[in-house]
């Protein structure tokens, strides 16, 4: 004492007063380890979060056009068509006088100078009636006066200087003048096309004010002097059509689609040289105005687009549909309304490649995507009608010729032109379906397939697996929980912990590999034996239960507290033999049908399931993936859920059964209340197990994107989605996009519910927090 | 802290007299596992009388006060030798449920142990877990217990909010309204007071006082003051033996054993 009161306030604290210089500066740089492992983590989890949405964003931005320098041609130009880079267009007139200029200016060519003109050779007396350009294949076709038809070939070639620049050079064959329609009278339309079919070509003529359509199929061989063409046999399509306003030629060239000046939509099949009528349809029949504006057939040869002149925009599809005499046909119906036009429509233009095209209507210009409606690009349209538009093949280039002759082009930069909310989220109507759906498809070996990148069957999948797994295992891990944390032996309860939380690291790949190569065919082979059993189980526990508790107290106090599982088990595992070996009768009894194979009648649950139920069966099943599943989360939820229960307050419980209440009265009214949230985190927690649980899933299921609540049928969850097809999907595609999309939804699903149960979580803890 | 004579009261006996060995212990003796921590115990307890147990630290107050309502069976290598009968019956008689030995016997803890439930929840727990549904009944439970436990006036308007939010005090007087909710006949406390200053301790006291009437109490406490302010008769206990057992005034005044006097007198303990 009184030598601390000697001390003045500036004295030196005395050594065994002063702290090490160690123990602060361990202090001070823990501190800021921890800090920074801190901050890295949240700066990990949102970067994650950052990366992910880049990925996704560009998914839902539109098109981005850029205007380039246009082209300005002759007013007279009717058609045009241009080279792979569109470097050097060519104009076409009523004529059949083609005239190329440059587009961009090249080294000995300024931009808008003409550096060549053609014009066909015809014999006395004919004359060019109407032309048709196809700029993609470099085609320009000519009908003539005579009932004759002129094909003229464009292609370039491309010439490089000793500096390295390059100047396309057209080259222009006109292949000798086939005569298609009737003799003597003008061919007043003319359509090519070239497909998988072979080559056609058709002409419209008249004759006494009646149109008729005339077709020949075109074989074409390179001979001495230049191909050679030779007409198969012309054969008529449709002979008489009132009031023909446009034709339709799908490059499958197996069929003709008519639309009549009223509205009438004619389709007619073609099969060799054999036509017949399909099926006509009007599709704005129900309008006042019931005449079709501008049409369009959309890449893929099965969609038609049409708009009327109010601005109503359809799409009409050929898909299977039940006929009146009950059976299913492939016929024309509407699959899709668009959103209304500004105006009239004016013209309907696809592109190539893709389900979008361009129309016209109101002064605007837009471009949009057939299958799931969405708007793509919006621009005023020029003031001049629009002769023709020319998509490049990679839908990478817009080229609009207008009556006043002016060639205007933009670039596109349209990754996605396929992705919309809707594709993802919304019910589509896919051509060829026969309604619409929410699929996933993402590859197929067809070329023209398109993909379908619908996320909920993969949402519900998810979901489905959850709930299958969680259903089996929440229950059991609570059950046991409060089982081993209340009435179990002490001693036990030191072997079972460990062991559960051992499960808990099994790998999963080991779990998945047991469920589809070992368990899913013991569970298809023994499917009835093994409900019997399980609905057996829970009766019986219950039933020992009550008679346990119904024999008298002496023989009770005979079996020590916490042993009374040592009476339970014989007693269950007999009732599980007992429903095991009864099983095969109450198959025979209640499960017989008959086989549609044999006719014979049989006792087989799966096969009385798949003729009861509507739905399949499947060996690998959710139910094999939802046990198997459990078995990954019941230890997690098992073993936080025992945490919570075993650190209920021994005071508590003392005085619940102070107060007379019997242990489960206590268990239930004080202990479980009083953990419950750490059962809320152990469910959360077993739960976000469950939902980002990949390789069960991926083993032990088909990974058939299906939306059934069947417990008989697999399922794809979202992680399993992104496992399997991550690897085959090419960086920065719609499809990759889309699967990180998936993860973008896997994550939020677990957010939402995590933030939810974490809400729920601290009410809980105010609620029943323990001083 | 020598007990003056002054400050000890001596309880007027009360109007109607019980039957004397209401809690009858009889050669008494209890292990936990190998260790033997009460020796042939054997007391009468009167009906509705407070018994104070007094004894030092580890001298097995509160074994023998567990044993009463048998919440020792909870610990693991029990053993027991002697009886217990409350009311002439053996409460180790295979044909009584435990359960319903300790409806008859309720208990209040030294920590006080209040549910994270409201007040009224906490009151009225006992009643329901005897299935009482009836909110009139329940109300009427919890208004009067509350009452007997001179609580219902600073609680009457929070019914519903957390037991947790009360003071310590407070908390043992909910938990002892909590023990009377469903109407024992015996009370045991152990250190009911131990933790509460000496407004609550009072209360605690008055409250024990007008219990009384109603209740056969039997109380474990390390105050000489206290032992001497409620109780009518007080055992007091050393190394797992009763030493002695007499009317309070007795063994405060005039023990009979050196120890009992070296003990009150704060020569050990
Ligand atoms: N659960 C138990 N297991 C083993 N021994 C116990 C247990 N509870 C008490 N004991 C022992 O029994 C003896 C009596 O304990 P008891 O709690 O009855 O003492 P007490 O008189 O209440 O003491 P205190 O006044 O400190 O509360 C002590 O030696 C103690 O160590
Ligand atoms: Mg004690």
């Amino acid at each position: 004492m009184s030598e601390n009161s000697k001390q003045s306030p500036d004295a030196p604290t005395p050594a065994r007063f002063q702290v090490s210089r160690f123990t602060l500066l361990a202090d001070t740089w823990m501190g800021r380890l921890i800090r920074f492992g801190g901050v890295s983590v949240v700066v990990a989890v949102l970067g994650m979060l950052v990366f992910l949405v880049c990925q996704v964003l560009p998914l839902f931005s539109g098109a981005k056009l850029e205007s380039l320098t246009p082209v300005t041609f002759e007013k007279t130009a009717v058609g045009f068509g241009e080279d792979e880079y569109g470097e050097l267009p060519f104009t076409c007139d009523a004529a059949g006088k083609l005239e190329f200029r440059h587009a961009y200016s090249a080294a000995g060519a300024a931009a808008g100078v003409v550096t060549k003109t053609w014009s066909p050779t015809l014999a006395p007396g004919q004359k060019v009636t109407t032309i048709r350009t196809y700029p993609r294949d470099g085609l320009v076709i000519l009908g003539l006066s005579d009932g004759n038809i002129l094909e003229v070939k464009v292609t370039y070639k491309i010439a490089f200087d000793e500096k390295g620049g390059r100047t396309p050079q057209p080259q222009i064959v006109a292949l000798p003048a086939q005569q298609l329609g009737k003799k003597l009278l003008p061919c007043l339309d003319v359509w090519s096309v070239k497909g998988p079919n072979g080559h056609m070509v058709i002409c419209r003529q008249q004759e006494a004010g009646h149109d008729f359509l005339t077709a020949a199929r075109l074989t074409e061989k390179s001979g001495m002097g230049g191909p050679v063409v030779t007409a198969g046999n012309a054969f008529s399509v449709a002979s008489d059509i009132p009031d023909l306003e446009r034709v339709f030629v799908p490059s499958t060239a197996d069929s003709v689609i008519v639309v009549r000046k009223d509205g009438e939509v004619r389709v007619y099949t073609i099969e060799e040289e054999e036509v017949s009528f399909l099926q006509s349809f009007k599709p704005f029949a129900s309008l006042p105005d019931s005449r079709i504006a501008s049409a369009g057939l959309i890449f893929g040869n099965v969609s038609l687009v049409v708009n009327s002149f109010n601005g109503v925009e359809e799409v009409w599809s050929i898909y299977p549909q039940v006929q009146s005499n009950g059976q299913t046909q492939r016929r024309w119906g509407k699959i899709h309304d668009c959103e209304p036009l500004a105006g009239a429509g004016q013209g309907i233009f696809p592109a190539v490649g893709n389900k979008c095209y361009l129309t016209v209507a109101g002064g605007r210009m837009q471009i949009r995507n057939m299958t799931n409606g969405s708007l793509r690009w919006d621009a005023p349209a020029p003031a001049a009608e629009i002769q023709q538009v020319v998509f490049s093949r990679n839908y990478d280039r817009l080229a609009v010729l207008s009556a006043d002759g002016v060639l205007r082009r933009w670039s596109i930069e349209d990754h996605h032109p396929e992705a919309s909310w809707n594709t993802f989220f919304g019910k589509i109507w896919y051509e060829g379906a026969s309604a619409p759906a929410y699929t996933w498809q993402s590859s197929s070996g067809a070329d023209e397939f398109e993909a379908k990148y619908s996320l909920v069957p993969l949402l519900y999948g998810t979901i489905k697996g959850t709930f299958y797994a969680l259903l089996f295992a929440i229950p059991i891990a609570l059950l046991a929980a409060v089982y081993v944390s209340q009435f179990l032996r002490p001693e036990l309860k030191k072997i079972i912990k460990p062991t559960m939380e051992v499960m808990a690291s099994l790998p999963s790949v080991v779990l998945g590999f047991l469920a589809g190569l070992w368990l899913a065919p013991i569970v298809d082979a023994n499917l009835l034996p093994l409900i019997c059993l399980v609905a057996a189980l829970a009766p019986a526990a219950l039933t020992a239960g009550f008679a346990w508790s119904s024999l008298p107290q002496p023989i009770r106090r005979k079996v020590g507290p916490g042993w009374e599982f040592a009476y339970l088990i014989p007693f269950v595992v007999f009732c599980g033999w007992l429903a095991w070996q009864a099983a095969p009768m109450i198959e025979s009894t209640f499960f017989s049908v008959k086989d549609l194979a044999s006719g014979q009648t049989i006792s087989d649950f799966r096969e009385w399931w798949r003729q009861n139920s509507g739905w399949s069966y499947d060996s690998r099943n959710s139910i094999v993936v939802g046990f198997v599943m459990g078995f990954a989360v019941i230890p997690i939820v098992f073993t936080i859920a025992e945490d919570a229960l075993s650190n209920v307050p021994d005071a508590l419980v003392s005085g619940s059964l102070a107060l007379g209440a019997s242990r489960w009265q206590t268990v239930w009214s004080v202990v479980v209340p009083t953990a419950i949230s750490g059962i809320v985190s152990g469910i959360m927690i077993g739960f976000g197990r469950a939902v980002g649980e990949t390789m069960i899933v991926v083993m032990a299921t088909g990974n058939t994107p299906v939306m059934e609540a069947n417990p008989f049928n697999g399922m794809r969850t979202l992680s399993a989605n992104i496992a399997v097809e991550l690897p085959e999907a090419a960086v920065g595609q719609t499809h990759y996009r889309a699967l990180f999309l998936g993860a973008c939804c896997l994550f939020a699903l677990t957010f939402i519910i995590n933030t939810f149960a974490e809400i729920l979580r601290q009410r809980l803890r105010e609620r029943y927090k323990v001083v | 802290m020598n007990p003056s004579a002054s400050r000890i009261k001596v309880q007027p006996a009360t109007e109607s007299e019980g039957r004397k060995d209401y809690i009858r212990i009889q050669d008494f003796g209890f292990w936990y596992g190998a260790k033997k921590a009460l020796d042939a115990i054997s007391l009468d307890v009167p009906e509705r009388r407070v018994v104070a147990f007094i004894g030092p630290s580890g001298c097995g107050k509160s074994t023998l006060l567990r044993n009463l309502n048998r919440m020792n069976d909870l610990v693991d290598g029990i053993r027991h030798e002697g009886d217990i009968q409350i009311a002439g019956r053996s409460i180790y008689d295979p044909g009584i449920e435990v359960i319903s030995l300790r409806r008859r016997v309720g208990m209040v803890f030294q920590k006080s142990n209040p549910f994270p439930k409201s007040i009224y929840d906490n009151v009225v727990y006992a009643l329901r877990i005897m299935g009482v549904t009836d909110r009139a009944v329940l109300d009427e439970a919890c208004e009067t217990s509350l009452r007997k436990a001179a609580l219902w006036d600073e609680v009457k308007d929070r019914l519903n909010d957390s037991a947790l939010g009360l003071s310590g005090g407070q908390m043992q007087r909910l938990c002892i309204a909590r023990a009377i909710a469903n109407r024992p006949e015996i009370l045991l406390m152990d250190e009911p007071c131990s933790a509460l200053d000496p407004i609550a301790t009072g209360k605690i006291e008055e409250l024990i006082h007008e219990l009384k009437a109603q209740f056969t109490i039997v109380i474990v406490t390390h105050s000489m003051q206290q032992a001497a302010r409620v109780s009518d008769r007080t055992a007091f206990f050393y190394l797992g033996k009763l030493i002695e057992y007499d009317t309070t005034e007795k063994i405060f005044m005039n023990p009979s054993q050196a120890q009992t006097e070296a003990y009150i007198s704060g020569r050990f303990g």
